[in-house]
């Protein structure tokens, strides 16, 4: 019993070192910064302008990117295929990248010589500076965040569940919208926020692709390396309490979706 | 009713071989098989699932091995009975109706029709999660029926429910079936098959080794695994030989049966249902052959009362009824005759 204790205390107070080497740099700079100079830059068009951009663009990205994340998520919880396993390492890839070098990656896929700038071209859409650019920039280094959560919660619905439905006559379409997707949403929801997440944080792979328009990571960057670190703060700080209410809402939003879709395949 | 022709499946290291099945239109067939023995894959191939790799399925004089699962009109009820968590009682058994495109009045009157029938009218506005077991099972089983299947398809239906659930579900299901539903039943437990079948299978390692009636299969067991099957434990490897007082089987020379059939092969196996044997505390009178002397070693609560191991040079498996058993008064250590029948040994075919 005593070593037990002995052991939970050892195992808080390491937890605890963790919690406050993450929560001591925000509370930092959040103290330090007063209420005056994070007023003046809430004014800022500026930074109004690089905020919603990081939130539309990275919003933008997840959703169009969802459209293809999800297949492919349902076809590597679902089947066997030669190769999956490097698929699968394909898919973790941007992850593991320098984001420079990712950023690096697609500029040359999206430049005016790449496979997508040469298609975007013939539409006469230049996809470098471009919020475009920057969706695709995001999308690289964020997308396996949703293929991977979306993958995992397909995993999880028992597949019995669909062969169920398939023996009660509905097609492979209605299984997949009524019974596949319904029971992994929570997972895929939490990959969607992830994917917003990690993308609207996205420095190295977007400067590169687009350092104008100015996204909140590059404009906070900017401010730090001209000005210094008391006009990057306010900055950081308001991108930091938008990005927290925008995910507080996200996270209700998936879970009042959850419920919505259970009623509505209740009813008739 | 269902055909099933030569068929083949292979399933990574497993395999269906040669599966060739009949049944009539309104049989109650029970599928017997241990875990592994290839029973779900097989109904599995009948719903439409997945294919054989070779061989026919036919349904109502209709080949339907490359039809769709949904054009078949069979019903399938999983183990656990794969109830949608994410909808309501009433949710669930409108589901197939759906996929019919039915009007929503249909679909209502339907619904409340089958739920009606299998007593859940009060709770279709419950998720599954706030259901017992039954309920559960009743849910599974009116979601199939509301799709007017011709064939049912059970897949270990008594496997999740308490022992007191089981008679309502054999009540159900004999009741489906004397309407005229076609059911297959798949299951490991052969008192299941004794309850409800009609015609019994024994599937072992992807392979049908015996139809038939119950009675048939069970007193007339194709080999030792269906013996065993049917919870027969008493088996003597032995030599048949036809002497002066009629044919004897001869077990390592310390026990010799007297066999009251005609004809036996040279050596094979001999099996002895543990309640065709009587214990008595000394000889049965006028008792000159099937009686042997030993000593009880182990004696242990059964279904049906209690089970005797007794060592008479060969070990004897005995059941008594619990009332018979007190009457006996013996213990372990105690020294007891054991007699049966001629006619109750019987020799397995092809074991020699």
């Amino acid at each position: 019993m005593i070593k037990n204790n002995f052991f939970s205390w050892i195992f808080l107070i390491l937890s605890s070192l963790l919690l406050l080497f993450i929560l001591a740099p925000l509370t930092g700079m959040i103290l330090r910064t007063g209420g005056s100079e994070l007023f003046e830059t809430v004014k800022d068009k500026e930074v109004q302008q690089s905020i919603w951009l990081t939130l539309w663009v990275s919003f933008a990205a997840t959703f169009f990117f969802a459209f293809l994340a999800i297949p492919l998520a349902w076809i590597l919880a679902r089947k066997s295929f030669p190769l999956k396993s490097i698929v699968q390492g394909i898919i973790d890839l941007p992850v593991v990248l320098p984001h420079t070098a990712a950023g690096i990656a697609v500029l040359g896929f999206i430049s005016r010589d790449g496979f997508l700038g040469k298609a975007a071209d013939i539409v006469g859409l230049s996809l470098i500076n471009n919020p475009a650019g920057i969706a695709f920039a995001m999308a690289f280094v964020s997308v396996p965040f949703l293929i991977n959560s979306a993958r995992d919660g397909f995993a999880s619905v028992p597949e019995r569940l669909e062969k169920a439905a398939l023996t009660l006559g509905a097609g492979r379409p209605r299984v997949f919208f009524t019974i596949s997707l319904p029971l992994a949403w929570r997972s895929i929801m939490t990959g969607f926020v992830m994917m917003f997440a990690r993308g609207m944080s996205e420095f190295g792979a977007v400067v590169i692709v687009a350092y104008h328009p100015m996204i909140a990571p590059v404009l906070i960057y900017e401010r730090f390396s001209s000005f210094g670190l008391k006009y990057a703060r306010p900055a950081s700080v308001l991108f930091i309490l938008v990005a927290l209410a925008l995910f507080i809402f996200l996270r209700l939003l998936s879970l009042n979706k959850k419920e919505t879709v259970a009623s509505e395949d209740a009813q008739t | 009713m269902l055909r099933l022709k030569n068929i083949n499946k292979r399933l990574g290291s497993f395999a269906l071989k040669e599966i060739n099945l009949e049944i009539p239109e309104g049989e109650y067939f029970v599928l017997l098989g241990r875990s592994g023995s290839g029973k779900t894959q097989l109904l599995e191939l009948i719903a439409g699932l997945s294919s054989p790799d070779s061989g026919e399925i036919w349904v109502n004089g209709r080949n339907v091995t490359r039809d769709k699962i949904q054009e078949r009109k069979t019903g399938l009820l999983f183990q656990d009975y794969a109830v949608f968590p994410n909808m309501t009682v009433f949710g669930n058994i409108a589901y197939p109706l759906h996929s019919k495109k039915l009007s929503r009045d249909l679909i209502v009157r339907q619904v409340n029709a089958i739920a009606g029938e299998m007593n859940i009218k009060g709770i279709l506005d419950r998720y599954p999660h706030n259901l017992s077991g039954g309920e559960l099972q009743r849910v599974a089983l009116a979601r199939t029926l509301v799709n007017s299947p011709s064939l049912l398809l059970l897949d270990e239906p008594m496997a999740s429910v308490d022992a007191s659930l089981k008679d309502d579900i054999r009540r159900n299901l004999r009741q489906l079936n004397r309407k005229g539903l076609t059911i297959i039943h798949v299951t490991h437990d052969y008192r299941e098959a004794i309850s409800l079948a009609g015609r019994v299978g024994v599937i072992h390692n992807g392979h049908i080794i015996q139809t038939g009636t119950p009675q048939a299969v069970f007193s007339k067991p194709a080999n030792k695994f269906v013996a065993r099957y049917a919870g027969i434990r008493n088996f003597f490897r032995v030599r048949f030989r036809l002497t002066s007082e009629g044919w004897k089987a001869f077990c390592d020379g310390t026990i010799v049966f007297s066999l009251s059939g005609n004809h036996y092969p040279d050596e094979g196996l001999l099996i002895l249902k543990s309640d065709d044997i009587s214990l008595s505390e000394s000889r049965p009178q006028n008792c000159t052959e099937n009686c042997f002397s030993g000593t009880v070693t182990e004696i242990m609560p059964c279904e049906f009362g209690m089970e005797l191991t007794v060592d008479a040079g060969e070990i004897f498996y005995a059941d008594l009824p619990a009332n018979e058993f007190r009457q006996l008064n013996v213990e372990e250590g105690s020294e007891v005759w054991i007699s049966f029948p001629g006619e109750a040994p019987v020799a397995l075919p092809g074991s020699g």
